[in-house]
């Protein structure tokens, strides 16, 4: 059994995921995940999949790329095979950490750069940009944070990188989140 | 993944709301330090506070840290000193305060409670001595509260103890002269008092308690007041009709419930780490004197002029009920008080209010008589005569009584200051005027002594 990830870029309309998972299922692919978001009218869409002896990943985007050239669908295509997860070799616990601001170039790689010495994973970001007025920008970073990183010279390290910029930056694990707004979670 | 809306309500109430949690509690049973020795009880004393408080500071700072929801203050309830210190006398009982006090500066909290006798049916040698001992043992120490239990709706109303602590209040204040009666500040008498209540000055740990406990103290007036804002602001309901005070009362609801998570996690994870029982969560909505903590704006919020107007009666019994409703629902171990307080001077709304005349002792007293506790942080003359202070104590104890629910009074009888006088205590404390007490004369009342008895607990209406 092959696995593939699947992935597609271009405009948004409706009939999008019903093209690509038909044309997928032609190929012999089962989709086993998926995740899909809409940005600035553009879709984007992983599609994990397995197939038992199709194509390889080649010939499977030229399959892909030309059904929806033939469905007139505008989307780019790239697959990949599978490779192994990242996974730290340490126990990992979820933190959320939300930095909010005047916007600016640079914001994210600034903030990254910080987890990434930490070998910190970042697993969602979000921007949301003008809440609070045209220049303002709220980054919400979700990671998972080994447990020997030591989270008082973490928060240390993000508030100074924050400062410079202007920025104010909070650390909480997630389960805050979890407990506060979902019934149910524990 | 997390919602946009997720993060960002946390992020508000934090910051603009005054989101935290107020107090994780630590009760500790002294009743395996029972001495007939008196120095020998207090090195037994002194040494299990140590035991289990000396790591609370630091894992109750690591955990807010975890979370981002600071603890603001840490602190020990114990055992009822006129019990686990019965055979000692007056002196005795202030050494033993002092004792308390050392080990409350040792462990880093801010207030221990616990300097406690509960003398509703009657006293004990104990009792005597402890409440004897009140004024000189408030005065010689910082942070160790005492609440006194004159009143249960089983055992009725011990009016003798009503007419003592009348007495005591004003020695107390008399004792802590030089520093506006702040004594009486950590001095509150109760009817019904919870075994498990982490707030100050009420705090102790009850018989039925566990030998440790964790108990947690979540509040969040201005959580609510915002919620209640934003909800008023977009004029309609969930489903798009007309906001009415069901679909507010369902806001402040489900506001608690978000609110008493944050403690129970918090409180929960504290106990594991210090290796703990974890007793319970205390919603309740504790203002400080910092503007937007404040439980007195939410009166505003809901459509009054202000706390003390007519209809703030109607209010509190609202916001105390959807409090309890959205408590109930986060957590399986709600306890201790969990509802609205209005202390006077901690609260800058109703200490402004009080300061104008808007809202005075009987509207306070009646507005008890559906909130948690009572008439609370209430300066007063420092002329008050004790029966009138008594007689106060009475009618607060009544409301209790008859209600099945918990009342208190802490009043301060300013030394040398009269109606209109501004006190200041300072810090959570706050500072009000001093405002009048009505006129009359208790004391032939408060001079026939005995036992109002326990109420009939059939036929009611």
């Amino acid at each position: 059994m092959q696995k593939y990830t699947a992935s597609f870029l271009g405009r948004d309309c409706p009939g999008v995921v019903a093209t690509v998972s038909a044309l997928l299922g032609e190929a012999g692919c089962n989709i086993v995940e998926v995740s899909q978001t809409i940005l600035l009218g553009q879709f984007a869409a992983i599609f994990a999949v397995e197939t038992a002896a199709g194509p390889g990943p080649e010939a499977l985007r030229a399959r892909l790329e030309q059904g929806l050239a033939e469905a007139g669908v505008d989307l780019s295509v790239l697959v990949r095979p599978a490779q192994k997860e990242f996974a730290s070799a340490l126990r990992c616990e979820p933190f959320v950490v939300s930095v909010d601001g005047p916007d600016q170039p640079g914001l994210i790689a600034l903030m990254s750069r910080v987890f990434a010495r930490h070998q910190i994973n970042i697993e969602y970001l979000k921007a949301i940009l003008g809440e609070e007025g045209t220049d303002h920008a709220l980054f919400v970073f979700e990671v998972q944070v080994p447990e020997n990183v030591d989270l008082g010279r973490l928060r240390r390290e993000l508030a100074c990188e924050a400062q410079s910029r202007s920025l104010r930056v909070s650390v909480q694990h997630r389960d805050i989140f979890e407990a506060v707004h979902r019934v149910g979670a524990t | 993944m997390l919602s946009e809306r997720e993060v960002t309500s946390i992020l508000n109430m934090l910051r603009n709301e005054h989101l935290d949690v107020r107090t994780v509690t630590l009760g500790v049973s002294l009743f395996d330090c029972v001495s007939h020795d008196l120095d020998l009880f207090m090195a037994n004393v002194r040494a299990k506070i140590n035991r289990y408080a000396a790591q609370l500071v630091s894992v109750c700072n690591e955990v807010g840290d975890k979370y981002g929801i600071p603890v603001v203050n840490k602190r020990i309830s114990v055992s009822p000193i006129a019990v686990v210190g019965a055979p000692f006398g007056p002196d005795g009982m202030v050494r033993i305060c002092c004792a308390l006090d050392a080990a409350a500066k040792e462990a880093g909290v801010d207030f221990l409670g616990g300097f406690s006798a509960l003398v509703e049916k009657g006293f004990t040698c104990g009792d005597k001595a402890l409440i004897e001992a009140l004024p000189e043992a408030l005065a010689r120490t910082d942070r160790v509260c005492s609440s006194i239990n004159v009143a249960s709706s089983r055992s009725g109303i011990n009016m003798d103890a009503v007419a003592l602590m009348g007495q005591q209040i004003l020695r107390t204040a008399q004792a802590t002269a030089d520093r506006g009666g702040i004594g009486c500040a950590k001095l509150v008498i109760f009817a019904n008092i919870p075994q498990d209540v982490p707030f100050m000055a009420g705090a102790y740990l009850g018989v039925g308690e566990p030998d440790v406990v964790i108990n947690v103290g979540v509040s969040g007036p201005g959580v609510v007041k915002k919620a209640i804002d934003r909800a008023v602001a977009s004029g309609c309901n969930a489903g798009g009709g007309r906001l009415t005070l069901l679909d507010l009362a369902e806001v402040i609801k489900r506001t608690a419930y978000k609110v008493t998570r944050v403690g129970e996690i918090i409180g929960s994870e504290v106990a594991r780490r210090l290796g703990i029982p974890f007793g319970v969560a205390d919603l309740s909505l504790a203002p400080t004197p910092a503007v937007g903590d404040s439980v007195g704006e939410i009166f505003q919020s809901l459509g009054l002029s202000s706390i003390g107007a007519p209809g703030s009666t109607a209010v509190l019994a609202m916001l105390n009920d959807a409090v309890k409703k959205g408590g109930a629902f986060a957590s399986s171990s709600v306890g201790g008080l969990s509802g609205a307080f209005i202390p006077v001077s901690e609260d800058s709304s109703i200490e402004a209010a009080a300061t104008s005349g808007l809202l005075g002792l009987e509207k306070l007293e009646a507005m008890t008589s559906v909130c948690s506790v009572g008439l609370d942080m209430i300066a007063i003359p420092g002329d008050t005569p004790a029966t009138s202070i008594a007689g106060l104590i009475a009618d607060e104890m009544a409301i209790g009584m008859i209600n099945h629910k918990t009342t208190a009074v802490r009043v301060i009888p300013v030394p040398g200051k009269g109606v209109g006088e501004e006190v200041s205590f300072g810090g959570l404390l706050g500072k009000a005027a001093i405002i009048p007490v009505p006129q009359g004369d208790a004391s032939a009342f408060i001079g026939h002594g005995g036992r109002i008895p326990a109420p009939i607990h059939s036929l009611k209406n």
